[in-house]
């Protein structure tokens, strides 16, 4: 399905992947580790097309990331970033503005799938009276993968999502995830949670070979 | 009723005002002197420059020279619009000419033609006079526009590339900068026109009077030159930013790390 062929990415002429090469396929459970700068969240900024690698070729679903096919990969995969950037300002007129995107127009947050996610993130209903700028950084984790959810896509690029969240709020995103057989799920995480469950696989940057 | 003209010794009399602004700085150490001559001799030598340049456009009023002299003054806003919104000269010039040639060019002609009764569309008086005022009043606007638009989206590259992810068209993704941007950018022009006649005579009408017509008139043409500059910023500014995507942002949507003078903007 995700396929990272032979890349090679450099930042100021130093070079921080080198001729890398694995593959996701439907339905795995993946998760990247590596040491800070080790080029992991540059994988997803490079499959999503934010930045263009050195040499080598990514495909999706065997069709290579190009300026064309770039923008429907996007419009078929769930992203978060590391900081969680889901814009700034009131919660609703974000959600509003999410769904009011043509590929998005059947989001809908008002209904009961929106609340019940909430509910299994453990996020309070009065959540959405407040501002983005507001929540702990936890929350925003949490919001964020209730918006990733809601998107209906069934693939997951996920950037050290879990990080802000205690071990019991770990395992139960960590668990949804995992339980989701038709979702694909590439995620970037040093945390046991992920690594450490027997449902992902493990891909060690540094060590280049995956651990089950 | 005729315009009363300045001597030249009358004139040189209120060079002798600026003996006050001087006083003032050396009083508190203001250090204005260098820089507040500097401005003066500058406007000056530039407005003599001008006044004999027009004098000659007026007499030959030849429809070529005067689309020609439009242009220039269309480059010359151009470059001073770039210059002040730290991007890259090369990067806009093109798109910045064009959007301004049609911005000015358009509401212009639209006054010429169908607002001010005159034979000539072409007429230095009309032609120059009202480009020049549309220049100059629409050029902060553009380049508070510009280059909040441009500032904006590197400043909150990671929201903007969530937008992106999320599936949103190019359009889409910039629709927000573009609306806050143009929005900023008119900003100053409509509080000038909420408050003109209240707070400020503008100067048009000032000068409209000075010229011998009536309050009545003076009224008329402020008003008209007023909708003018409105309509010509939101354009230039649309049209400059719209025009200007395909060599700013590379073909994933992503702003090109090089549009920027200083890249630590």
């Amino acid at each position: 399905m995700i396929k990272f062929n032979n890349i090679h990415l450099s930042y100021n002429g130093k070079e921080v992947i080198h001729n890398l090469s694995f593959e996701i396929k439907q339905g795995e459970k993946a998760a990247i580790s590596g040491k800070s700068g080790s080029g992991k969240s540059s994988l997803f900024s490079m499959l999503l097309g934010f930045i263009e690698p050195g040499e080598g070729q990514i495909t999706f679903d065997g069709v290579p990331v190009d300026a064309k096919s770039a923008w429907d990969i996007r419009k078929r995969t769930a992203y978060i970033d590391q900081d969680v950037s889901i814009g700034s300002g009131r919660i609703p007129d974000i959600l509003d503005y999410v769904s009011g995107l043509k590929s998005n127009a059947h989001l809908d947050y008002t209904n009961k799938k929106f609340n019940d996610l909430l509910e299994y993130f453990e996020l309070n209903s009065d959540l959405i009276g407040k501002n983005v700028e507001d929540l702990s950084g936890g929350e925003r984790q949490r919001l964020a993968i209730v918006i990733s959810v809601l998107l209906e896509r069934n693939i997951f690029l996920l950037d050290e999502v879990t990080s802000a969240l205690d071990i019991h709020l770990k395992k139960k995103v960590v668990d949804y995830f995992v339980r989701k057989e038709d979702w694909t799920c590439l995620v970037i995480s040093h945390d046991p949670v992920w690594i450490d469950n027997p449902s992902v696989k493990v891909l060690k940057l540094e060590e280049r070979e995956w651990k089950q | 009723m005729e315009t009363v003209d300045i001597s030249v010794f009358s004139l040189g009399l209120t060079f002798l005002l600026l003996a006050i602004p001087v006083a003032l700085s050396l009083i508190f150490g203001f250090k204005l002197i260098k820089p507040l001559f500097h401005s003066v001799i500058r406007m000056s030598i530039q407005l003599v420059m001008i006044g004999f340049f027009l004098k000659y456009l007026f007499l030959w009023n030849n429809a070529f020279v005067n689309l020609l002299w439009l242009i220039i003054m269309i480059t010359v806003a151009v470059f001073s619009a770039i210059k002040g919104s730290s991007i890259k000269i090369g990067k806009i010039f093109i798109p910045g000419f064009i959007s301004f040639s049609i911005s000015t060019f358009v509401v212009v002609f639209y006054m010429n033609f169908f607002v001010i009764p005159i034979n000539n569309v072409f007429d230095a008086r009309y032609l120059i006079v009202l480009g020049g005022m549309l220049l100059g009043n629409s050029l902060r606007g553009n380049i508070v526009g510009i280059s909040t638009f441009y500032k904006n989206i590197k400043k909150d590259t990671k929201n903007y590339l969530y937008v992106l992810s999320l599936g949103a068209s190019h359009y889409e993704a910039l629709l927000p900068y573009l609306r806050e941007s143009v929005q900023l950018a008119l900003k100053p022009t409509l509080a000038s026109m909420a408050t003109m006649g209240i707070v400020a005579l503008p100067g048009m009408m000032t000068g409209v009077i000075l010229g011998g017509a009536s309050p009545e008139v003076a009224i008329k043409y402020q008003i008209m030159i007023m909708i003018a500059i409105v309509v010509s910023t939101i354009t230039s500014v649309i049209l400059t930013i719209l025009m200007s995507l395909r060599v700013c942002f590379n073909k994933y949507g992503v702003l090109q790390q090089d549009v920027f003078i200083n890249s630590n903007v």
